[in-house]
Order: structure tokens, then C-alpha cells, then sequence
């Protein structure tokens, strides 16, 4: 049986999904490819591979071949916009590229990709569930989603061009919950959380268990093509922040968009001005595909998902110790 | 002095996090309302403005009108429940709205009711979806599909989805329609709505039969519906497109009170309405391959529209007042 190599086990979802693994599948069966090495602890094989290096992709086909490795699980990508445009284009655009050239090469029958729901757009002529057949169509002007974007196209034409290989990439809405870090979390954690004037679209926000649970189930089976991983229900953005017991402030929309973008050119802001397209207009995904072809059923609501984050960072055990008698 | 209420002081004790004392004061605002909301923040005031307290009383006015959970597709009940005495007032006493044939409406299942749009606000949506609500046996709520041009703007979008309004596309209405859910839809669009005030009650072309193809693909049996009244709810005396197109407007109407009277303009004049619901049509016999063959589509859509337009002439005809009916 070959091993099951990962990449991005740094990243959140990366390490969870590793050591997840590790438990159920047992750590000699796995082996880590990234730069950093994953947690002593898991005693899983580790091979450093810089997927932005020129030769990334040599270097993976060697080692899934010395590896004998079987199936690769791709979670390089970052959840929030960096400024430093050109790495994140190299890793997640021309990386997934290596990995993919890499593994067809090699033979390995199976790759599941992380992937974002935020790639379809938010656009107002959105229906109200996007399927997995919808176009994606982000703002081009968006380096955040175009590179993810074009990691989507590899992995469509490689499918196209190598029928052998399964890929699976998984649509994950935005996480939310115990220890999740992430751009919009601390936009979130603020007490006065800026919104735009007269629009609340729904948002869906899913439970990093539920995330973990469809990652599992799609290392399991064998289905390829586009996934939508989504909480069972979504959310209007004004009644989450309320839930979280923020004061929304609304800004009128042509006056946001600039002052966000110069706020991130300035340093200070959490996310590019067009980021305002996701708190503007609907970007929610409809999970039946994942559902029917994965067997994965998400437990947890938006809702659920929210709540648990807020019990996360706002823990009641606090609560309890200061009602005890002294 | 000691049968005054006590009132509790929002001030926060000292250490823990909001959390449990936000739904304390949700729990309140729920069983008080929202003016005692109010009454707290006020005495909140003279125990100190606190962000704590702020955001609490915030969150609690919040729900005190909206609920914490809405449908898939962003329905708010308590919400609903809460502008409802205003739209029944528009109902009962302001447009005095006189249903006919609401029966023709399914007692269950999925089923399109296709009706005639004007009135430059979408309140002929609002008034089908109470007459089917208040007058049918079966109590059905009908889900009411909006032109993009209400769905997309601000203010008014949110509210429309929070009353279960969804945004007219053919995937939408296919999958309130495949859960079984009573859809409404104006297939004249922008050009019906948007109308002026001589060309009333001639029906705009019905787009190009979208409804029909999404009512072939579900099975689902077509019930016309015509309303009249609406037209004069808004007259529209003309239309100065350019000042609406900057701001997103496919149109920018001129009427009596509007712009000249400002917000007062948004007033509907009060015309007597009636809503006729006509037989519906079955569309299950066609299969749903019918979606495919244009010529039935048409024909469809054109014998909807007849009906409709035969539906209005009728009740034109009988009427003698525009204001009494």
C-alpha cells in the first residue's frame, strides 16, 4: 500500500487533516512535503520540498516515486490576502502546477486540492446556491482569488488530460471555529466591525470539524471533480454579528471600497478594498454534490459554527470561576 | 414607592465576558419588546456608557425585531411577523385588496403563480403573497421571485429576503420549486413594473418564457393571476432613465408626488385592488423535455399572458372608480 503525501501541514486545515490521519490511518503511512516539518510528536516521515522553487517539480516527482507515494492531499494555500503577491502566485498558482505535473508523472491515482467557495465570486446575480457547475468567476482584479483560480484551472485540465488521475478539490467555505486564525477572525474580534450600508447578504461559515470530516471522506473515495464543502445552513452577515454581540457600523459602499484598499496599501487594514464584494453580495455554496458523490454531511450550521468560535474565545469556564464564592 | 418596578442596572459586573449577559438581555428584549430595549439603554446611560453594554442593548434591540435563525434562502420570520401589521393595513384598510379564485391556488405542492407587475415597488408581490396567505385554506406562503433591480438594491434587498422574497434566476425558483414551495413570479420584469401610467394594464412581452420552461422542468402547474390597482398606486407620468442610471436604476420614475415631495413620494396612492387568481394550468403532461421545445414554451406563455390580460379587461370593465372599485 503507498503512502499518502501532504502538503501545507502548516497551514490550519493542513495540520489537522495530519494528524487526524495519523490517528486513523496510522503515521507510516503518511509523509509530510513541506518546507517546515510537521510536530516531532506525530513521528511522520518528512520530505522538504519549496514548491516555489524553478525545479518543484522534479523534485516532487522524485520523491513520490522513492516514496511509492499513492495519493496526494494539496492544502498549501493561504486563507487571507498577503502583500507579497509575487510567493503566494508561486505557490499556489505554479506550485499546484509542480504538484500536478508531479503526480501524473509519478502515477498516483489520487489528489485532493483545497480549494475556496470565494473563487465562484460574490456577485449579485448569484443564485442563491452555487453549484459546483457554476463558472468562477472572481473579481479579476483580486490577486487573492485569481491565484486560487488558476490552481482551480491546473487541476481542471489535468483532469482533462490525465483521465487516471482522481482530483478532487474541495470548496471549503470560509472556517470558523475553535482556534481558527484567519484575517476575518480578527476583523471579528474587534468590538465595532465595519459593514456596508443596506446590504446584509447570507454567509456561510463552516466548522472546522465538518472541514475535516469532508477532507476525510474525500481521501476515502475515489470521486473527482469540484466539491463544495458547506455548513448545512448559512447565515445573514448583520444577525452573526449581532450574534457575536458586535456594534456594526455601516459604511455607504463607495466610500468602503476605497478606504479599505487604502487602508491595506497603508498597512493597517485586514484585506484588499474588492474584499467588500464578500460582505456585498452572496457567495453561498450548495453542498448536495459533496453530499450524494462524497457521503459527507455537514453536523454543524453556520450558526453552530459561529457560536462555537465565540465559546472559543470567550471561554464560559472563565465565566464560572468568577461566580464561584470566593 | 416599592410598587414601582425595580429596574435592573445594565451596568456589567466586574471580570467576565459579555457573552452570557448579551443573551440575558436578548432573553429580555424578547419578552419585553423593544421599547423597554429602549427604556434600558436610557437607564444604561446614567450608569455609565459602557461598549459592553452597548453592544449588548444593540444586539438585544436587534433581535427584539429579527430572528436568529432565517431559511436557506434568508427568510425571517420574526421579522416578517413584525411588518406584518403594516402590510396588512395596506390590505385591509389602504388598498382594501379583494381577492377572487384564491382556491385555484394548490393546497400543496409546488405550483408558479404568474402575475402581472406594475406599480413601481413591488408591493403587487407583497399583496399576492398575504391574499394567498389570509384567504387560502391552506395558509400557503408564496415565495415571491424579484427582479434583480429590487434584489440588488441596497436597503430594500435585505428586507425582501427577509420578508422570503428570493431573486428572480431560473435556479432559485427551480429549487423552491423542486422542495415543493408556492413561487410567485412577474414575468413582464422591469418593463411591467416600470411602466407608464398611459400604457397600464397592456401587458409587457413575458420575457422569454423563462417562467414556462422553469414551471415544464418541475412539473409545476401554473395559476395566472391578475392584479389590478396597483397600476395606480404610482402613476408614472414619465421617466428620466438618465438620473437613475448613475445610481443602478434601470429606471427613474416621475409621478404626482415623486420627486417633488421627496420620501412622501414613496407614499402608494390608495387605489382599490383585486387580485384574481385564474385555473391552473398543468404542465406535467408535457414532461419536463417540454423545456426544451420552443414552440410549447411559447405558446405557453402566450396563452398565460391572454389569460391574464383577458383576467384584467374583465375586472376593468366592471370597475367604475379607480379609488372605490
Amino acid at each position: 500500500m503507498g503512502r499518502i503525501a501532504l502538503t501545507g501541514t502548516a497551514s490550519f486545515l493542513g495540520a489537522r487533516l495530519l494528524r487526524r490521519l495519523a490517528e486513523t490511518t496510522g503515521a507510516a503511512r503518511l509523509l509530510v512535503v513541506d518546507v517546515a516539518p510537521p510536530p516531532d510528536a506525530l513521528d511522520v516521515r518528512h520530505r522538504a520540498v519549496d514548491l516555489t522553487e524553478p525545479a518543484a517539480d522534479q523534485r516532487l516527482l522524485d520523491v513520490f516515486r522513492e516514496e511509492q507515494v499513492e495519493a496526494v492531499l494539496h492544502f498549501a494555500f493561504y486563507t487571507g490576502p498577503r502583500r507579497d503577491a509575487t510567493h503566494v502566485h508561486e505557490l499556489e498558482s505554479i506550485g499546484t502546477l509542480a504538484v500536478l505535473a508531479a503526480a501524473a508523472a509519478a502515477g498516483v491515482g489520487r489528489v485532493v486540492m483545497r480549494s475556496f467557495t470565494a473563487v465562484y465570486g460574490a456577485r449579485g446575480q448569484n443564485p442563491a446556491f452555487l453549484t459546483e457547475d457554476r463558472p468562477l468567476q472572481p473579481d479579476p482584479a483580486l490577486g487573492w482569488a485569481r491565484d486560487k483560480l488558476e490552481a482551480e484551472q491546473h487541476a481542471a485540465s489535468f483532469s482533462r488530460r490525465y483521465p487516471d488521475l482522481k482530483i478532487a478539490v474541495l470548496r471549503f467555505a470560509p472556517l470558523l471555529g475553535p482556534r481558527v486564525h484567519t484575517f476575518y477572525t480578527r476583523i471579528l474580534d474587534r468590538r465595532v466591525v465595519p459593514v456596508l450600508m443596506g446590504y446584509d447578504p447570507l454567509v456561510q461559515m463552516l466548522h472546522p470539524d465538518d472541514a475535516l470530516a469532508a477532507a476525510e471522506a474525500a481521501v476515502d473515495r475515489p470521486a473527482a471533480g469540484a466539491f463544495n464543502i458547506v455548513p448545512s445552513r448559512p447565515i445573514p452577515l448583520l444577525t452573526a454579528l449581532h450574534l457575536a454581540g458586535k456594534i456594526p457600523v455601516p459604511v455607504p459602499h463607495p466610500i468602503a471600497y476605497p478606504a479599505a484598499e487604502l487602508m491595506w496599501s497603508a498597512g493597517v487594514g485586514e484585506a484588499p478594498g474588492r474584499f467588500c464584494d464578500y460582505v456585498r453580495f452572496p457567495c453561498v455554496a450548495d453542498g448536495e454534490r459533496a453530499r450524494r458523490e462524497l457521503g459527507f454531511a455537514p453536523r454543524h450550521a453556520s450558526r453552530d459554527a459561529l457560536l462555537a468560535y465565540l465559546e472559543y474565545r470567550h471561554p464560559p469556564a472563565r465565566l464560572a470561576r468568577a461566580e464561584a464564592p470566593a | 414607592m416599592s410598587s414601582r418596578p425595580k429596574v435592573v442596572p445594565l451596568r456589567p459586573p466586574p471580570g467576565p465576558e459579555s457573552d452570557p449577559r448579551a443573551t440575558a438581555a436578548q432573553e429580555t428584549a424578547r419578552r419585553d419588546g423593544l421599547l423597554v430595549a429602549i427604556a434600558r439603554a436610557l437607564e444604561a446611560g446614567r450608569h455609565g456608557l459602557t461598549w459592553e453594554n452597548v453592544a449588548a442593548l444593540w444586539r438585544a434591540a436587534y433581535f427584539s425585531w429579527h430572528s436568529e435563525e432565517v431559511d436557506e434562502f434568508g427568510r425571517d420570520a420574526k421579522f416578517t411577523e413584525t411588518i406584518r401589521p403594516l402590510f396588512e393595513f395596506l390590505y385591509t384598510v389602504w388598498w382594501r385588496v379583494e381577492p377572487a379564485g384564491v382556491e385555484n391556488v394548490p393546497a400543496e405542492g409546488a405550483a408558479l403563480v404568474v402575475a402581472n407587475h406594475s406599480g413601481v415597488l413591488p408591493w403587487d408581490g407583497v399583496m399576492i403573497t398575504l391574499a394567498v396567505r389570509h384567504e387560502h385554506p391552506a395558509r400557503r406562503e408564496c415565495r415571491m421571485l424579484a427582479l434583480d433591480m429590487f434584489a440588488l438594491l441596497p436597503f430594500l434587498a435585505p428586507a425582501l429576503a427577509r420578508t422570503g422574497a428570493v431573486r428572480a434566476s431560473q435556479e432559485n425558483g427551480e429549487r423552491l420549486l423542486r422542495a415543493g414551495e408556492l413561487v410567485g413570479v412577474f414575468p413582464e420584469g422591469v418593463k411591467g413594473v416600470g411602466k407608464r401610467y398611459r400604457d397600464r394594464y397592456k401587458l409587457a412581452r413575458f420575457g422569454r418564457g423563462g417562467f414556462v420552461r422553469l414551471a415544464l422542468r418541475t412539473s409545476a402547474p401554473i395559476v395566472p393571476c391578475a392584479v389590478v390597482g396597483a397600476e395606480e398606486i404610482h402613476p408614472v407620468l414619465a421617466k428620466a432613465d438618465w438620473v437613475g442610471r448613475p445610481f443602478g436604476l434601470p429606471y427613474f420614475p416621475i409621478t404626482p408626488s415623486f420627486p417633488l415631495l421627496g420620501p412622501l413620494g414613496a407614499v402608494p396612492l390608495p387605489a382599490k385592488w383585486s387580485i384574481d387568481f385564474a385555473d391552473p394550468i398543468p404542465t406535467a403532461t408535457h414532461g419536463p423535455e417540454g423545456a426544451e421545445d420552443p414552440i410549447l414554451v411559447n405558446r405557453l406563455s402566450e396563452q398565460v399572458r391572454s389569460i391574464i390580460q383577458r383576467m384584467i379587461d374583465g375586472r376593468l370593465a366592471r370597475r367604475r372608480s379607480v379609488w372605490f372599485g
